[in-house]
């Protein structure tokens, strides 16, 4: 190997992106004909021999002790398996939280497996429960745990000077802000297909955002050692943050295998996803803040209680992105016996978004200045100045005749336009727990491989883009092989995290296939290996471009295949991306109801691998944005201790016709030579800047989302009456 | 004939009128667990191999006995195959058929989202809501009918050049329903290809895309006819 081309082609790094015909281009993602045309196979499409259907059961209440029949269910021909789930119960055999699993069943046929669980006949013994923020912070509470149920953590910054800096301030406001829980509804509900025939080994088909955990996790309830469990994930229908984990659905899955002695198809219904598989906490914070009229943001107070039922919640504190003279955070978080909160694309930011965004907007209002410069002037990252400049200039700001504000209520047209602003960030370095590898056969097939998975996001297209952008071949010349724990070490897809910490591995897989080739044609082209070079479906000679040899040809003469191992490299890898979003909405003065028209991102991310898929990665961010902040929001009725709306009927998400127009931009002042992630950052900013927008228009400022009509109508009827 | 799912019934030429036989399949399974109550819904003349035992006496549990044969055109091609009464059209095409036709999505299975959409006699269907008896002797038409990988139809070519889809899960249903708009009317405007998509859910957010895609394939449908 010629130690000074390998040199030059790891130095190189992403350079040449002025050449590039593949990366930082439109380019259609490499599975759509599968998954156009139905043939992609997802986890619920796993059919084996054999295989028995599982069903979850789910205690309809928060505190209950379950009591079934589980031998009625059995003595069903056809039900092989009927188990009680009992675990996580309180001290007096009560379950903790609302949807917590109570019995699973399996049987031969989906049919015969509703038949069971009709059959357990369950009957509950109810306990006494806290479910929302009110009920549990009451004196006589029922405790959720160990401890109290309102746990604060540790504050962070000033309450003396933020108290001496707001005694001096122009403009005080003072308001609680608030964000219901948001569940994941990923299209495809959480589960597992496990191929298990008793002995000792497993296939365990996961929806997973992280197949190379898989194999732990499923061991233990199928007593075997993760090396003797595969992991495969071929499709996934969306996770969003809530199949990091093998979760409930897997965990049961496996131990009714275990217990059959047969392969399990266990996916959660479209109910039970929406109770026991996670969600993003909801969040109350209440703010007081104070600026002067030159523009400056002078000092915030701030109290934060997450809203995560049996988890913590998320929040990355306050102020955010912003910097105010002084503040201080009490950060906390309130127990329920709700359902657990977990990661949820970009975890806790729309919840600080949604608080400092509006407390700046209505500071900026409260000292007459306009909202968009109170932003530039008191965000320290500069970044977001021309980010916020190219954003209002998409959204029609200098032409916009509210910028100092609403009209007065009685001034209002039946159709008020309003305009809103956010920014939002996201920070996370590559990991180094990725490989991939590239294989070259002597029929010219190329195939890129990695144990990483798709979750829909475009990772097989980046992975086959890569090596064919370095091997100098069309895309379609480059098969994938991804999700399956056989294929090597890769971490989860989460975070943001796939691209930059699979693409160096990819990368750098590409460049060692590439030379290892060179190396054994060099003599046939009478030349050396760092002469060569690839391009156009051809080697080439550096020095005597007209010397070249066709791919296929090249690769005939390989008497083997080469199969080379990529690495992570952390100089491919960046961190650190901003985004800025800006929102006009029409409001209905007479309705109350909110009409987005439309919603501009501008975001950074390094080098976008695949400008398509960027794009889109954005609009769905947004989109998701403006269905938190319009429509969603988990109900519980505490008094009945019931989920209101577990389903696709009550709880509510954005469709088609809500859409208004996008303009999604790359922004490409950015020139770091670096990839990044962006599924995160661009859902951070989205639900603030409507809000915005919708205080912008008539002034009504909603501080508990989701923006109802009912809201809206409210606060316009009240400036009326002031 | 009848409109009913007649607990005495099924034979084979039992063919419940279009529409779906006039009964939601919810008010449906109320009545059958009603019936079932008092005992098996008739005796089963042939059995699948997963009922092939000798049942045990009905004790608390809701259930009922007894498969009927489907007849039916399917991407067509006449299907035959025994499901149980309760068996929705959707379980049919994914756990039923050898190989099961898998690219008609299981999601809410209660009408909502949109995922398990297929085309009955021509026009779009939740196949979650309708039930596998009432399809007999008519045409269903699923995903897997739609085109090939290798050989796109026009709408499916579309959602891939504009990028209509990400995780895909939500895909088939939407290639389904935007397929039957533009065959109705290839110039089909923004309103009406949104009320097409109205009751289709797509999590990661690709409706501007599909929107594109349908207003873009709806004029090539155009211009070839």
């Amino acid at each position: 190997m010629s130690s000074t081309l390998r040199q030059e082609n790891e130095e190189r790094a992403w350079s040449g992106r002025d050449g590039w015909k593949i990366l930082d281009h439109d380019v259609r993602r490499v599975d759509g004909p599968d998954k156009l045309t139905g043939r992609a196979r997802y986890t619920h499409d796993v059919r084996l021999e054999g295989m028995l259907y599982g069903r979850l059961v789910t205690c309809p209440y928060p505190v209950a002790v379950p009591a079934m029949n589980l031998e009625v269910a059995l003595a069903i021909d056809g039900v092989e398996v009927a188990i009680e789930l009992d675990q996580s119960r309180n001290e007096y055999g009560a379950t903790v939280y609302l949807g917590q699993p109570i019995a699973a069943v399996a049987a031969r046929s989906p049919e015969l497996a509703e038949d069971a669980v009709r059959a357990l006949e369950v009957s509950y013994d109810r306990g006494e429960w806290a479910v929302t923020r009110e009920q549990a912070l009451e004196e006589d509470a029922a405790r959720v745990g160990e401890g109290e149920n309102l746990v604060m953590g540790q504050p962070r910054g000033d309450i003396a000077e933020v108290e001496q800096e707001l005694e001096e301030c122009d403009a005080i406001v003072e308001a609680t802000y608030t964000m219901p829980v948001q569940v994941h509804a990923s299209m495809e509900t959480h589960g597992a297909v496990v191929e298990y025939r008793g002995g000792d080994e497993a296939t365990v088909y996961s929806s997973s955002q992280y197949i190379n955990a898989v194999p732990g996790s499923a061991s233990r309830p199928l007593e075997l050692q993760a090396s003797q469990v595969v992991g495969i994930v071929e499709h996934m229908g969306g996770g969003f943050g809530a199949k990091l984990s093998f979760g409930v659905a897997g965990l049961v899955a496996c131990r009714l295998a275990k217990e059959a002695g047969a392969p399990i198809h266990l996916m959660l219904t479209r109910e039970q996803e929406f109770v026991c598989t996670g969600n993003r906490s909801g969040s109350y914070q209440w703010m007081r803040g104070g600026a002067n009229k030159d523009g400056s943001f002078v000092a915030l107070d701030t109290l934060i209680r997450n809203l995560g039922g049996l988890g913590r919640g998320s929040h990355p504190g306050q102020p955010y992105l912003y910097a105010p003279k002084a503040f201080y955070t009490a950060p906390g978080f309130v127990r329920t016996h709700t359902n657990a909160s977990c990661p949820m694309r970009a975890p806790g930011r729309p919840q600080a978004s949604f608080a400092i965004e509006s407390i700046v907007d209505e500071l900026s209002h409260a000292v007459g200045f306009d909202p968009l410069e109170f932003r530039k002037k008191n965000l320290p990252d500069e970044v977001y100045h021309r980010q916020l400049d190219r954003v209002a200039r998409e959204i029609g700001w200098s032409e916009h005749p509210n910028r100092t504000g609403p009209p007065p209520p009685d001034e209002l047209p039946e159709k008020a336009i309003g305009i809103g602003f956010g920014v939002g960030a996201w920070d996370v370095p590559g990991q180094p727990d990725c490989q991939a590898r590239v294989q070259i056969e002597p029929d010219g097939s190329v195939t890129a491989i990695s144990g990483s998975q798709d979750i829909g996001t475009g990772t097989r297209t980046f992975l086959a883009g890569i090596v064919a952008e370095e091997l100098g071949l069309p895309i379609e010349a480059v098969q994938q092989k991804l999700g399956d724990t056989r294929y090597g070490p890769a971490g989860l897809s989460g975070g943001s995290l796939t691209v930059p910490s699979l693409s160096p591995a990819v990368k750098d897989a590409a460049v060692k296939a590439k030379l290892a080739l060179f190396e054994r044609v060099a003599p046939l082209l009478e030349t050396t290996p760092d002469n060569l070079r690839a391009a156009g479906e051809a080697v080439y000679l550096a020095d005597d471009p007209s010397r070249r040899l066709a791919w296929k040809a090249v690769c005939a003469t390989l008497t083997t295949g080469l199969s080379e191992v990529g690495e992570f490299r952390a100089e491919l890898a960046g961190s650190g991306v901003h985004g800025a979003q800006a929102a006009r909405v029409e409001v209905d003065t007479l309705t109350g109801e909110v009409r987005v028209l439309k919603m501009v991102a501008v975001q950074d991310c390094g080098i976008p691998l695949n400008r398509l898929t960027t794009r889109s990665q954005i609009q769905g961010a947004m989109i998701g944005s403006l269905s938190y902040g319009l429509l969603e929001e988990r109900l519980i009725d505490a008094d009945l201790g019931l989920q209101l709306n577990p389903g696709f009927v009550d709880y509510k998400i954005a469709g088609i016709s809500d859409m208004p127009e996008f303009v999604a931009i790359i922004d490409d002042e950015d020139t770091r030579q670096k990839v990044t992630g962006i599924g995160e950052p661009p859902v951070v900013p989205g639900q603030s800047a409507i809000a915005n927008a919708v205080f912008n228009a008539c002034g009504a400022r909603v501080r508990d989302l989701p923006i109802t009509p009912d809201k809206v109508i409210e606060r316009i009827a009240a400036l009326r009456e002031e | 004939m009848t409109r009913s799912p007649d607990p005495n019934l099924p034979d084979e030429q039992t063919r419940p009128e279009p529409e779906a036989g006039g009964f939601t399949r919810r008010s449906f399974l109320i009545g059958a667990s009603g019936v079932a109550a008092t005992g098996a819904i008739g005796k089963a003349s042939s059995k699948s191999p997963a009922t092939a035992a000798d049942p045990p006496e009905s004790t608390s549990g809701a259930r009922y006995e007894g498969e009927l044969e489907v007849s039916f055109v399917l991407n067509g091609e006449v299907t035959k195959v025994m499901v149980e009464p309760r068996t929705t059209l959707l379980q049919l095409l994914r756990h039923r058929l050898d190989p099961p036709l898998t690219g008609t999505k299981e999601d809410c299975d209660r009408g909502s989202c949109g995922a398990c959409t297929v085309l009955l006699d021509g026009a779009p269907v939740y196949a979650c809501s309708i039930l596998a008896a009432s399809v007999i002797g008519r045409e269903v038409g699923t995903i897997e009918g739609f085109g090939t990988p290798e050989a796109l139809s026009p709408v499916q070519q579309s959602f891939w050049d504009h990028d209509a889809l990400m995780c895909g899960f939500c895909t088939p249903g939407m290639v389904v329903s935007v397929t039957a708009c533009l065959e109705e009317n290839p110039g089909a405007s923004v309103e009406e290809i949104e009320t097409a998509c109205s009751g289709h859910v797509c999590r990661c957010g690709t409706y501007p895309q599909i929107l594109a895609a349908a207003l873009d394939a709806g004029e090539k449908l155009k211009e070839g006819k």
